[in-house]
């Protein structure tokens, strides 16, 4: 069976497209992850042409952190406030993203650079994350661990216009959250991801929010970013494949409830361990795909 | 079947014109929806005039797909990785290209007709290209190839078959990546590679459905189809949301 995609202008298998869904909703649910940095190339290494595997993928995103949400909200863990400021900033960094993508696709080089993107990307992470999880699996469990301070850092307080973030318990300025917010807003244009990666590690070690608030917060701010650049995506290139996006879906909102019970049974540092491996898989896959002589010595695209 | 009687009607009223050959499509309409997965296209004809078509003469027939620009770029190292170098624009090209003949086309029509009526892939498009072989040539050669190796274009002998008597079939297939649009079909009857006879017929590729209408908003009215695909979104993610809340 297949079915004809209205945007990407291909037929797939949507068993094939559902169980795509599945399998990386069930490594979102079980590493507490989007998924985003995975899907795309997933959906690239299947044939979807890459600049809609990154607008589908943006749309599907609004969709899955939505369902996500919802848990934070009813808990109360989700900082407005500072969600505010994030997605001010996300929005003009999706905007810039946007720009940035048109710009290369316009070249002629938007699958370049997309893998480019991604090789870095996942690369940076996945090896942060490998050394880190290592470390903490080989530590010494007599010792104690560090314990992280809960204090707002004397710089951000002392930029201009610090305010009172009450969810948080902070006392900063602005500033930090809206560059955050811009930053992880590009990625999210440029690469078809959440950015929860960069936002969850940044709003902690860097923002130094409590924990509890970190991921709701992280989700809200990634609706709103991730809806901007579906909208601008739609309007601005036509690569946003609905059909595509509710396929993914499907498959993504079931295999992340299986994901998250299967979480439950390993430890959080050997989660990181194997989904640093993921990712390195998945950085090497696409370095080989641009970095071996390609198969055919010219490349031949519609105009 | 009614087609069929049709065109035998079509054909001897049509007699007159003294045309030897005369051909009518069963579809003159291929509906591309969301699942199209290919379509058989039946292309019915007779030649007149001759007792024994199957030995003395040969038919090629050519379908043409709705022209496009397509961007050749060959691909370069950069440091460790490779990436497209300058395109190479060529316009004016068919996106679907499809050629059935008796024989090898080579053995039944003479150059000048191969390139005047673009028979066989290597005859595509020809005209500018193959005027100045120089550095166009390598572009225009992986193009054709890529589209062939794709499925776009193809050339297949053995399609044609001859029913009774004067009555010829010929069966081929579309694939599931054939763009919409207009589309020519002509047949060339040959004998002794002189060109006898010749007739054309017209077909359309249409998007239809919801495939249709979601390709139409999303292109006509963007911002609303942007809109519409987060809101879409949004429910989904609602609905799922709900929907595990218990788990």
């Amino acid at each position: 069976m297949q079915i004809y995609l209205p945007i990407a202008e291909i037929p797939v298998d949507p068993f094939v497209i559902v169980f795509l869904g599945a399998a990386v909703g069930f490594l979102s649910g079980m590493f507490g992850v989007g998924g985003g940095f995975l899907m795309t190339p997933l959906l690239i290494f299947y044939g979807i042409p890459p600049a809609v595997a990154v607008g589908t993928e943006a749309s599907q995103i609004v969709a899955s952190s939505v369902s996500g949400v919802l848990a934070h909200l009813r808990r109360r863990t989700v900082d407005f406030l500072m969600g505010g400021f994030l997605v001010a900033g996300g929005a003009v960094g999706a905007v810039a993203g946007i720009f940035i993508f048109r710009y290369f696709r316009e070249i002629g080089q938007i699958e370049t650079f997309i893998s480019i993107a991604y090789v870095l990307f996942l690369g940076v992470i996945g090896v942060l994350m490998l050394t880190e999880s290592l470390r903490a699996l080989l530590r010494n469990p007599d010792r104690p661990r560090q314990r992280r301070k809960h204090r707002s850092a004397g710089w951000m307080a002392a930029m201009p216009f610090a305010m009172r973030f009450r969810r948080s318990g902070l006392y900063i300025s602005p500033i930090p959250p809206i560059v955050l917010g811009f930053l992880v807003g590009v990625l999210a244009a440029i690469m078809g991801v959440g950015g929860g990666f960069i936002m969850v590690p940044a709003m902690l070690y860097i923002l130094n929010m409590p924990t509890n608030v970190v991921v709701g917060t992280s989700l809200f701010q990634i609706i709103f970013v991730t809806a901007i650049a579906t909208l601008l995506h739609a309007s601005a290139n036509q690569t946003v494949d609905i059909v595509l996006a509710l396929m993914l879906l499907a498959g993504g909102v079931v295999g992340a409830q299986i994901g998250a019970r299967a979480g439950r049974r390993l430890k959080g540092e050997q989660l990181r361990a194997l989904l640093a491996l993921i990712v390195l898989a998945v950085c090497a896959r696409l370095l080989f795909g641009i970095a071996l002589p390609p198969s055919a010595p010219f490349v031949v695209e519609p105009a | 079947m009614r087609q069929f009687i049709v065109l035998i009607c079509c054909f001897f009223s049509s007699a007159a014109h003294a045309d030897a050959i005369a051909i009518a499509l069963t579809d003159d309409l291929i509906e591309v929806d969301a699942d199209f997965s290919g379509a058989d296209l039946t292309l019915f004809g007779a030649v007149s005039g001759v007792d024994d078509p199957a030995s003395a003469f040969d038919i090629i027939a050519v379908i043409t797909g709705p022209n496009g620009a397509y961007n050749v770029r060959p691909l370069e190292q950069r440091g460790i990785i490779w990436m497209p170098g300058d395109a190479f624009r060529l316009d004016n090209v068919p996106r679907f290209y499809a050629a059935s003949s008796t024989r090898s086309i080579t053995d039944i029509a003479p150059l000048p007709d191969q390139a005047k009526f673009q028979l066989g892939i290597e005859n595509i498009a020809a005209v500018d290209l193959r005027a100045s072989e120089g550095s166009g040539y390598p572009y225009r050669a992986a193009l054709l190839e890529t589209l062939e190796f794709q499925g776009q274009y193809r050339e297949a002998l053995g399609e044609v078959s001859f029913v009774k008597g004067p009555l010829f079939t010929i069966k081929t297939a579309l694939p599931p990546k054939t763009p919409v649009g207009e589309y020519a079909v002509s047949v060339y009857l040959y004998q002794a590679g002189v060109l006898i006879g010749r007739d054309s017929a017209e077909l359309r590729v249409n998007r239809v459905g919801l495939e249709r209408r979601i390709y139409e908003l999303a292109h006509t009215r963007p911002i609303l189809y942007g809109l519409l695909c987060v809101a879409v979104s949004l429910l989904a993610g609602w609905i799922a949301g709900v929907a595990f809340r218990k788990s």
